[in-house]
């Protein structure tokens, strides 16, 4: 009879308790992705509609600003997090393009979920000259359907969302940038059904 | 029995930290940056946090494989006791901040309970570090080997089954809340 010593029987269930614990993990979360896989979740705001409003924070401030789209000034908004690397990457390639005056006209707005102190750990956060802010309240953006990061959406002068969607590189941005100075379309059916989703009443 | 008990358990419970801290590291450096100087470089601090998982998980193998060896025991203790410091400061200065503690595989955040579940760690190991009969410890050759194959298949696990919940929760849920 072979006799094993207390210690290693003790630490071989103890080894085998945790890989059934990971395998468990492991197989809930790969149900949660081929679920999530079958029913693609939709990505940013549709085009056409009117844009909410974004009532946010910058980093350090008390203060609520707000972008008011429709005020006549078209907007970029990102919606990123220094613990995404995509979200960097597109940060960056945002900043290289206000640097290089592809922006100019252009309110640009990097939205943060991560507390704010996550900022000082992702360099293209920690050094844009972008504005750069945490929204007010948790559940006021859900109509920009931020199901995934990094996220981008044009709005031109009108508060019409003319694009959105995962950018990331430099030429999207680009394309974007001109897609909010575009002029205003002619027909506004695809602006009714977003402002009565709302509850506002035309006459 | 107890004290081979604890030892066992505090040893996989580093390396499935380590393991799971290795496969979320953006996450675990974010957790790190609440305690360093707001200058500190971004280098230093992943640095630091790659030096923490890798730790952890050498410290967890060594623990597990080499049971004889004596002063690896204080050393688990001094982790555990890391632990319970850490968690202290994370609830008075940054609670509710997620501690990324087993990397994506917890959501949990710095909170009484988190300083609850340190004190046990710590605990535990001081409960392995009752000396326990040669005879029920000696190891050969093969022994240590499996544990050591074990202790890596553990850490590849929880690196795995960690990057498989950050994929998914890269999905954002904070915004879409």
């Amino acid at each position: 009879m072979i006799r094993i010593p207390l210690y290693l029987a003790v630490a071989q269930w103890a080894l085998l308790a945790a890989l059934g614990v990971l395998v468990v993990v492991m197989f809930r979360q790969l149900g949660r992705l081929l679920a999530g896989a079958s029913q693609p979740a939709e990505l940013g705001p549709a085009v056409g509609s009117l844009a909410a409003p974004v009532a946010y924070s910058r980093p350090g401030e008390d203060a609520v600003r707000r972008l008011t789209p429709g005020d006549g000034q078209p907007a970029l908004v990102a919606f990123v997090d220094p613990t995404c690397p995509s979200c960097e990457e597109l940060v960056g390639v945002l900043d290289a393009a206000r640097r290089a005056g592809e922006l100019t006209g252009l309110r640009t707005l990097l939205l943060i979920s991560d507390p704010v102190s996550y900022l000082q750990i992702s360099a293209p956060f920690r050094s844009t000259g972008l504005e750069i802010g945490r929204p007010a309240q948790a559940g006021g953006l859900r109509s920009y359907r931020v199901t995934a990061t990094p996220l981008l959406v044009a709005i031109d002068a009108a508060g019409l969302v003319r694009a959105a969607g995962p950018v990331r590189q430099a030429a999207q941005v680009r394309a974007y940038a001109q897609a909010c100075l575009l002029p205003e379309p002619e027909t506004t059916l695809a602006v009714v059904p977003a402002a009565a989703a709302r509850g506002e009443t035309s006459t | 029995m107890i004290a081979l008990s604890a030892k066992a358990l505090i040893a996989v419970l580093l390396l499935a930290a380590g393991g799971a801290k290795l496969a979320d590291l953006p996450g675990f450096t974010a957790a790190v940056a609440l305690f360093a100087p707001r200058r500190t470089p971004r280098q230093v601090l992943r640095g630091t946090a790659l030096g923490v998982a890798i730790g952890e998980i050498v410290a967890g193998a060594a623990s597990l494989s080499s049971p004889g060896i004596g002063w690896l025991n204080p050393v688990v203790l001094g982790i555990g006791c890391g632990f319970v410091g850490v968690s202290v400061a994370g609830y008075a200065w940054h609670r509710d901040r997620p501690c990324h503690c087993f990397g994506a595989l917890s959501a949990r955040t710095f909170g009484a309970a988190g300083i609850g579940r340190a004190v046990v760690i710590a605990v535990g190991a001081a409960m392995a570090m009752v000396p326990a009969r040669s005879s029920l410890i000696q190891l050969g050759p093969a022994g240590r080997l499996s544990l050591l194959a074990g202790a890596a298949l553990v850490a590849w696990a929880a690196f795995s089954a960690a990057a498989a919940v950050a994929a998914g929760r890269d999905a954002a849920p904070r915004w879409a809340s």
